[in-house]
């Protein structure tokens, strides 16, 4: 049995809309996989031992919290992209994936710096787009759906076509609610605009995370989980959004 | 000439809504503030004695019927606005209703619950002598800061006024009101009790002094952010207690003391006890008799979705209200005290009135349904949202097994009170409560039908 740990960012601050059931979900399904994880928190100022960590979460927050989280960040920025690079499972969600950008435009013209890993802007409208949200994403070569809540003010641009959106909207908004494209991925890393939690109704995007930290240390998963009445939720939200 | 005609259209409107089916709370008011604004303010002159009002975060209905209740076992005449009517338009409408035709009526006393943000403007309107404030909770709705907006504008609003304030002793959110606003202050809270955790289960919620800011120290917590607590660098810590809570038990009905009053309720769970500690610190000030408040607090009985009670297949069954991650945490602890062991079902839906996104789910602590002390035997998971609900209660660490998913309401009930478990809890979100209600009174009159049946054939 491997002890696993993921490193959650800030928790009392990057924490909205139920994401800290992303750490819950992948905990949860390791332990069911025969291993152990530990999520260990990352506070303003403290230092990451990446050497002991598998994944890195940051959640969603408030323009405040992203200000003083910027700060934060902006510091260890090349040590946190050089892991990123060297494929690193990391998943950002809503504030902390706009954060990954090179800046954030408010609607009154502010500019708050990003830090400038991916060549994207976000700016900020008076109408939030908010609502469930359904699309095609692809992981580990095969093509699944995902579901999820959106609930961002921020539209986001790629100024770079090299860039990979997490996936294609099908329903609902995504980035901007204009090109059809959702979040953000490369390497390792997701960002992406879906709370909902994310990972508990989508337990392919949790096995490819939990794939991945295992991969990294050699080892196999090779249980497998009922997912019964993830699927089930998962299928209910669909449906619903299908339907309208 | 124009009071009379707001009272009028006011009281036409109630009853036609009425006519309707509909609660007509809103609406009547909005109506007769427009033909005559002074309205609220002229009607709420005709109260002989006082006005309380009572505002926090939880626990606003349940306290202010309680007080009302007792009042009215006194003997007293009361204005008293309907649950969830907290608005100045609510509020209008309850005295246009209780009123003659004429807006002459006397009244003993009134009893307003209000809703936090309309606290200052009603007591423009109406001067009350009581505030009495339960909590505030702090959740992930509240990111934002409008908590310690809210806050400020009723301190505004009561400062420079002869109101004497009720405050929960137990939470720094309310207990610092004496500060800034020089008011005469009571206290209630609670003294040690078996229930309390030396430390706190809820994890992510930090809790700060509201003078420095520092991190408070508890020596104890009772739920949430309630408890014992001291600023190491200000010295901020909990006032001396003029109503104090002991010996609490809950078996899983409530009973205790306060301070020497031996006090029994049919409701259940932590911050019950605190709604009855406040009406009781309430009734005692107002002077009534020990007897009076035991019988009326003994013989208050629960509302629809506020723990009310349905015995069906011989078994006690509960239906509770859910609708925000506060509010599950407090049912939850409240399952933990019953050791009775449980039939659960929960009713998740995603209408507009439930809110639509349902990740609030994951805030609250779902996981402590997981340990020995909860004693779940059987869960359902039902509503627009079964799935979502279901997934939840999974990853909490409940065995798979035992969790089943039935969206319709009706059939899940009936599935989940057939369960092993001794109890039924039937918790529901807004948009699913009345169908549940529903539901269970057809259960429960099935089953005295069948009683009686019986008995015919038996005879």
């Amino acid at each position: 049995m491997a002890g696993f740990v993921i490193a959650h960012m800030y928790p009392d601050l990057l924490n909205l809309y139920g994401d800290r059931g992303n750490l819950l979900c992948l905990q949860q399904r390791m332990r069911w996989h025969g291993h152990d994880c530990r999520i260990k928190n990352i506070r303003l100022g403290e230092k990451i031992d990446y050497a002991s960590i598998d994944m890195i979460f940051l959640g969603g927050g408030s323009d405040r919290e992203q200000g003083l989280v910027y700060r934060d960040l902006v510091g260890r920025s090349d040590e946190f992209m050089a892991h990123i690079e060297d494929g690193m499972p990391v998943l950002c969600i809503c504030g902390a994936y706009q954060l990954l950008g090179i800046s954030y435009i408010a609607v009154d013209g502010q500019v708050m710096e990003g830090l400038k890993f991916f060549d994207f802007i976000t700016r900020g409208a008076k109408n939030r787009l908010i609502g469930n949200v359904l699309i095609k994403a692809c992981i580990d070569g095969e093509e699944i759906s995902v579901v999820g809540f959106e609930n961002h003010g921020g539209r986001t641009y790629f100024e770079d076509d090299s860039l990979r959106p997490f996936g294609t909207v099908i329903k609902g908004y995504g980035n901007n609610g204009e090109d059809k494209q959702e979040g953000i991925k490369y390497k390792n890393l997701i960002g992406t605009y879906l709370h909902g939690p994310l990972l508990p109704k989508n337990p392919g995007a949790a096995d490819y995370y939990l794939k991945t930290m295992a991969a990294r240390r050699g080892i196999e998963l090779n249980r497998r989980l009922d997912d019964y009445i993830e699927q089930m939720a998962h299928e209910q939200v669909k449906k619903k959004l299908l339907a309208t | 000439m124009r009071k009379i005609l707001a009272i009028t259209a006011g009281k036409i409107i109630i009853f036609l809504s009425r006519m309707l089916g509909n609660q007509g709370t809103d609406f009547p008011g909005r109506v007769a503030r427009k033909i005559y604004p002074e309205i609220l303010k002229t009607l709420a002159a005709n109260i002989r004695e006082e006005i309380f009002i009572v505002t926090g975060t939880n626990g606003k209905t349940t306290t202010t019927n309680m007080i009302a209740s007792i009042l009215r076992e006194k003997g007293y005449s009361l204005v008293h606005n309907t649950a969830g009517a907290n608005m100045l338009t609510g509020i209008t409408t309850a005295f246009i209703e209780a009123s003659d035709l004429l807006g002459r009526q006397k009244f003993d006393y009134a009893l307003l619950e209000v809703d936090e943000a309309f606290v200052p403007l009603l007591i423009k309107e109406a001067r009350p002598r009581v505030v009495i404030i339960t909590n505030f909770f702090r959740d992930q709705l509240d990111r934002y800061g409008e908590l310690d907006h809210t806050i400020n504008l009723i301190k505004d609003g009561v400062r420079n006024s002869d109101i004497e304030l009720v405050l929960n002793g137990d939470d720094p959110l309310v207990s610092h009101f004496h500060n800034d606003t020089g008011l005469h202050c009571w206290y209630y809270g609670f003294e040690d009790t078996i229930y309390d955790a030396l430390e706190s289960m809820e994890s992510r919620e930090g809790r700060y002094c509201v003078f420095c800011g520092h991190e408070l120290d508890y020596q104890r917590y009772h739920y949430a952010q309630l408890g014992q607590f001291r600023c190491p660098q200000c010295d901020n810590h909990n006032p001396d207690l003029n109503f104090t809570g002991h010996k609490l038990k809950m078996n899983p009905f409530i009973e205790m003391n306060v301070n020497d009053l031996v006090i029994q309720s049919p409701y259940q769970g932590f911050y019950n006890a605190y709604n009855i500690l406040a009406a009781v610190s309430a009734a005692r000030l107002v002077g009534i008799e020990d007897s009076i408040i035991q019988s009326a607090i003994a013989g208050y009985r629960p509302r629809a979705g506020r723990m009310e009670n349905f015995i069906i297949n011989g078994k006690r069954t509960v239906l509770i209200l859910v609708k925000n991650p506060t509010g599950l945490n407090q049912t939850l602890s409240t399952l933990l005290y019953d050791a009775k062991s449980k039939n659960l079902f929960i009713a998740l839906n995603d209408n507009a009135a439930d809110g639509r996104d349902i990740s609030w789910i994951w805030d609250a602590d779902v996981e402590m349904l997981a340990g020995e002390k909860a004693r779940i035997s059987y869960v359902v998971c039902s509503g627009q949202r079964s799935g979502d609900i279901a997934v939840r209660i999974k990853y909490s660490g409940i065995d798979s097994s035992i969790i089943n998913i039935k969206s319709n309401l009706a059939e899940g009930i009936e599935l989940a009170v057939g369960g092993a478990g001794e109890v039924n809890y039937i918790l529901s979100t807004y948009t699913a409560l009345f169908e549940c209600q529903k539901i269970l009174k057809k259960l429960q009159k099935d089953e005295n039908s069948e009683v009686t049946g019986q008995r015919q054939l038996q005879a």
